[in-house]
């Protein structure tokens, strides 16, 4: 067991799928501790852009510090001006007619392009005039939008602040040198993988889901294991008319294409009775029949071996027989199976949820339910929102990546015909 | 044999070549067709302007808030804007006798069939004639308010009212209806159809009417399983002074069949779509992030005109939810400023700005009520101690410790439900379930398949959805009143296929009476007082609740081939309505392109 143990870890493959997996399940189990919120805690609008959000409200109370950056007009002006303003403001004068041949998107001329904007933009005159180019809605309302930040913020202008209403109210300038120090803010969120369609923590979330998806496929593989490996066993080892009607059914579920059988299955239990174990109980009812078929034929070669035989003349019982003398020679390809099924059954889940079949939202996140809400709003179409969907892909990528390196990594080991 | 394979190749290679000919004869001038999205669905069953089985949305989609107008068309065409109705087919405005029990509608000289023939008023008493001969879905809609209609010469319809005992009608309102959803269909068609099907109303409402004739601007051009589109009649009468004065600007209407809402879209953002009516998450990201030439007819939220309200109903068939506490304390408890942000992404109102009430957020019903005399009775939601202290205070309590309060000893386990593939719905009805697990009720959701809801919620009786979603009418020439009906109108109690209201099944004597006083009364105040009235016992008692206002069509346009689409204060008065329906129609006589 040692020794076998031994040249398991001394396989690259399985140590790095084995590698892999356990900084998976660690994150999952250890992440908890740390943020203690609550998953499924909306926490503000859909899809915030992974970041740091810190409270405006709180910044006006924390203590100010006086810094004197060198370039912070220009990036003042580089944030309130972005470039796309500044080519905008060329073509839009460009088509009215007025000269700015002298004028570049650099800087310096930022000044009078936005004051030479002013003086010829007005909202009716374009609707009116039809600009080349500015003739369409989509056009002159982006324009409207530009005039709006335009006028709204500019890099020189005093700002205030007002504490209370009414009488009370106090008011303070705040300079455009104060600054404030980002962790003596009373209220700030480091979103790193922003906030799904209903305003939760995608991070917090994709633990989460990791977690409730591997318990899934842990529960998934070990019915299609046992189940494969009891049918299996018993059609190998008693043969016969049980052989045959086992092999019947088994074949009959290998005719049917397993996901359909899954959907179908699936979709009778009915949305009310669908947790995480039925889902998890399911996928592992409708994935045994590999596992089967393969410990019944290795059963059938071992069945007439002299040790098993020296066992029956002694009179052993039939189970004991199995577990002492057959289980211990497929043991490691049980192990192997098991590994598969585990990420197999995970794959499943993110089938079935994305087909909106998955277990209730209310109750748990999973992979695939992330993504299936993901897709129903539209997160990789009209919402642009990649940290929804992609990192739960990874994920989903990681998992299957690392099971299936610790099985190869095993099959290495324990395959005498790959064996080096 | 290697000779039968050659041809057998040559063959094929043919049969591809003069596939893809054919395939190019179809493909229609991109600078002269607006593509529609996100109204047909699979193939096309017929073009019978009787039956309203065609699959055929772009032609025939009779509808109160405004019809689709391109083939066929009605009498009045309803603009949601200001609530009025504009002649099309009539000559000027509808004329009422003094006691509401006839009307007189004019039609106009100009009007043509395609075939040639003068519309008339016997088209329209032949309509309806038709109507009740097939007892079609028109005429079970309007045989309770409508007697009969005949024509007095041949441009004057008299449309008379089904009387009360005492002299009065029924219901004048549901005539607008009439005028601005009902379709004119030629007299001398009916006869050939009816002719040709034996005069059997089942095999009449089949009939896929290839031949038909119609009066509207486009007729069909082709169907296939790719595409529907319609080719402009170039003789079309509305091109007449009285009238429009001109023809339509594009020369063909088409619209993609797509295999789903992901698919139209992808399509939209390419410029393949013009004109979507698609629900589209986060709608400003097109134009604000991707920088699309995409617009909508706002450019702020919500983007649209919201004229309907999405509402969860209690089925008041399950026991828990008779008791008005259970009731209101849900709808107190739910996050409706989440909803709004989350589920509608913006594209609503908040009940902050419009509070709840039986009148949908346009200003014209707004002012129908008075807010101040219900504002006690409003709840902002996200009420969670309020919501539990109600529940606290009715006696309904957790007294077993499971975390869930019992009503009469039992838990209250309760299903939100809504159709499958629903999102802003399906998004909505996890939060009214995280709400009711927030306060002690068991509340889980569930989505079936449309095809299965849609039976279950409008059957006479049903215990399998507790809570579940639909609409209430939405703008019509009859709202509000039509709203307060299908709110709470008893009328549809014990009635199978009900798609028209009350699906939760309440009854109130009160409200009945409101009900029915409300389309004879003309004093305005007297008017708003029963409105209000209306509003404090739906608020009272909760027999639902609305969740978000939402448009009752999305209309989105991209801008890469035509402009010239309405917005918002541009004074043309048209509304966003997918320039098809109603007034809305009017909007293709607008458009231009792009690139002059």
């Amino acid at each position: 067991m040692k020794n076998t143990l031994k040249n398991v870890f001394h396989s690259p493959r399985f140590v790095v799928g084995f590698t892999i997996f356990m900084v998976i399940l660690l994150t999952v189990l250890i992440y908890p501790y740390f943020v203690t919120r609550d998953p499924l805690l909306g926490l503000g609008k859909g899809f915030l852009e992974p970041g740091t959000y810190v409270s405006v409200y709180d910044t006006n109370t924390a203590g100010t510090y006086r810094v004197e950056l060198p370039e912070a007009n220009m990036n003042r002006m580089e944030s309130s001006v972005p470039m796309e303003d500044r080519v905008t403001i060329i073509e839009f004068l460009t088509a009215k007619g007025v000269d700015v041949s002298h004028l570049t998107t650099a800087n310096g001329d930022v000044p009078e392009l936005v004051s030479l904007w002013q003086e010829n933009y007005d909202e009716a005159d374009v609707k009116k005039s039809k600009y080349p180019g500015f003739t369409t809605q989509a056009k002159r309302k982006a324009l409207a939008r530009m005039d709006a930040r335009l006028s709204g913020d500019s890099a020189t202008a005093k700002m205030t602040v007002t504490v209370g209403d009414g009488d009370d109210a106090a008011t303070t300038t705040v300079n455009d040198t104060d600054y404030v120090k980002v962790n003596e803010v009373a209220n700030s969120i480091t979103l790193p993988l922003g906030t799904d369609n209903f305003g939760r923590d995608t991070l917090t979330e994709l633990v989460k889901a990791t977690g409730i998806s591997l318990l899934i496929g842990l529960i998934a593989g070990t019915v299609a294991t046992l189940l494969g490996l009891i049918v299996g066993l018993l059609a190998g080892y008693v043969g016969g008319i049980l052989d045959d009607i086992l092999m019947f059914i088994a074949n009959l579920f290998t005719v049917i294409p397993g996901f359909v059988l899954l959907i179908l299955i699936y979709y009778s239990v009915g949305q009310a009775a669908r947790g995480v174990t039925t889902c998890a109980l399911v996928i592992g009812f409708t994935s045994w029949v590999w596992t089967a078929r393969s410990v019944r034929s290795q059963v059938i070669s071992l069945r007439n071996r002299d040790h098993v035989n020296l066992s029956k003349l002694s009179g052993h019982s039939l189970p004991r027989i199995v577990v002492t003398d057959i289980l211990p020679y497929i043991a490691s390809y049980v192990v192997m199976a098991f590994i598969l099924q585990v990420s197999s059954g995970i794959l499943a889940e993110a089938q079935l949820s994305l087909l909106g079949l998955g277990p209730k939202t209310t109750d748990v996140p999973t992979l695939g339910l992330m993504m299936n809400w993901a897709k129903l709003f539209g997160a990789y179409t009209s919402s642009n929102a990649w940290w929804a969907y992609f990192p739960v892909i990874l994920v989903i990528a990681l998992i299957s990546f690392s099971l299936n390196l610790m099985n190869t990594g095993l099959d290495q080991v324990f395959n005498p015909t790959l064996r080096d | 044999m290697k000779n039968l394979t050659k041809i057998l190749a040559l063959l094929i290679a043919v049969l591809m070549l003069c596939g893809t000919a054919f395939a190019e004869a179809t493909d229609l001038p991109r600078n002269e067709t607006v593509y529609f999205g996100g109204q047909q669905w699979g193939s096309v069953v017929g073009t019978n302007p009787l039956s309203s089985n065609n699959n055929n949305s772009m032609a025939v989609a009779a509808n109160a808030r405004g019809s689709r107008t391109i083939m066929f068309e009605t009498l009045y065409m309803y603009n949601m804007l200001d609530g009025q109705l504009y002649p099309l087919l009539a000559d000027g405005d509808y004329v009422w006798n003094d006691d509401l029990t006839e009307m007189t509608v004019k039609i106009k000289a100009a009007a043509k069939w395609s075939d040639g023939t003068p519309v008339t008023a016997n088209d329209v008493a032949a309509t309806w004639a038709a109507c009740e001969k097939l007892q079609n879905g028109t005429y079970t809609n309007y045989a309770a308010y409508i007697a009969g209609i005949e024509a007095a010469d041949d441009a004057t319809v008299v449309i008379k009212a089904v009387t009360t005992e005492d002299g009065k009608p029924v219901n004048p309102l549901q005539f607008m209806n009439y005028l601005s959803e009902v379709y004119v269909v030629q007299g001398a068609w009916i006869d050939t159809v009816m002719e040709r099907n034996g005069n059997d109303a089942a095999k009449v409402l089949a009939d896929p009417a290839d031949d038909v004739v119609y009066s509207g601007p486009y007729g069909p051009y082709f169907y296939n399983d790719q595409m529907v589109s319609f080719v402009r009649n170039d003789a079309y009468w509305g091109q007449d002074e009285s009238m429009w004065g001109k023809l339509p600007v594009p020369k063909y209407i088409a619209h993609g069949i797509y295999s789903d809402n992901d698919a139209a879209l992808v399509a939209f953002k390419a410029g393949q779509i013009d004109c979507n009516q698609q629900f589209i998450a986060n709608v400003q990201n097109l134009w604000l992030e991707e920088d699309l030439p995409i617009a909508t007819y706002m450019d702020e939220a919500p983007y649209g005109i919201c004229a309907t309200m999405p509402t969860a109903w209690y089925n008041m068939e399950i026991p828990a939810l008779q008791n008005v506490a259970v009731r209101k304390a849900i709808a107190m408890a739910v996050d409706y400023d989440n909803i709004i942000e989350n589920a509608m992404t913006n594209q609503s109102p908040s009940f902050t700005d419009v509070p709840r009430s039986v009148m949908n957020p346009t200003d014209g019903e707004q002012a129908m009520y008075d807010h101040e005399a219900v504002k006690d009775l409003q709840w902002a939601g996200k009420d969670i101690e309020g919501a539990k202290a109600l529940l606290d205070e009715a006696g309904i309590v957790d007294s077993d410790g499971d975390g869930y309060r019992e009503l009469d000893g039992e838990k209250i386990t309760l299903n939100a439900c809504c159709p499958n593939g629903w999102t802003d719905w399906q998004a909505a009805m996890e939060m009214v379930a995280a709400a009711g697990q927030a306060i002690g009720l068991d509340i889980t959701t569930n989505y079936p398949e449309w095809s299965i809801y849609q039976t279950v919620f409008t059957a006479a009786s049903q215990t399998e959805y507790d809570i579940f979603m639909y609409s209430p009418a939405g703008a019509t020439p009859a709202s509000p009143w039509a709203r307060v009906r299908s709110f709470m109108s008893s009328e549809f109690l014990g009635k199978d296929n009900n798609w028209s209201g009350n699906f939760g099944h309440y009854k109130n004597d009160r409200i009945d009476e409101i009900i029915a006083a409300i389309p004879q009364t003309t004093d305005e105040a007297e008017l708003k007082a029963l409105y209000t009235e209306a509003t404090e016992i739906y608020l009272t008692e909760v027999p639902s609740f609305s969740l978000m206002y939402r448009p009752e069509q999305f209309h989105a346009v991209n801008e890469t081939v035509w402009t010239g689409y309405p917005e918002k204060d541009d004074g043309d008065n048209i509304p966003p309505a997918n320039l098809t329906d109603g007034y809305g129609i009017a909007a293709l006589y607008n458009l231009e392109l792009v690139e002059g």
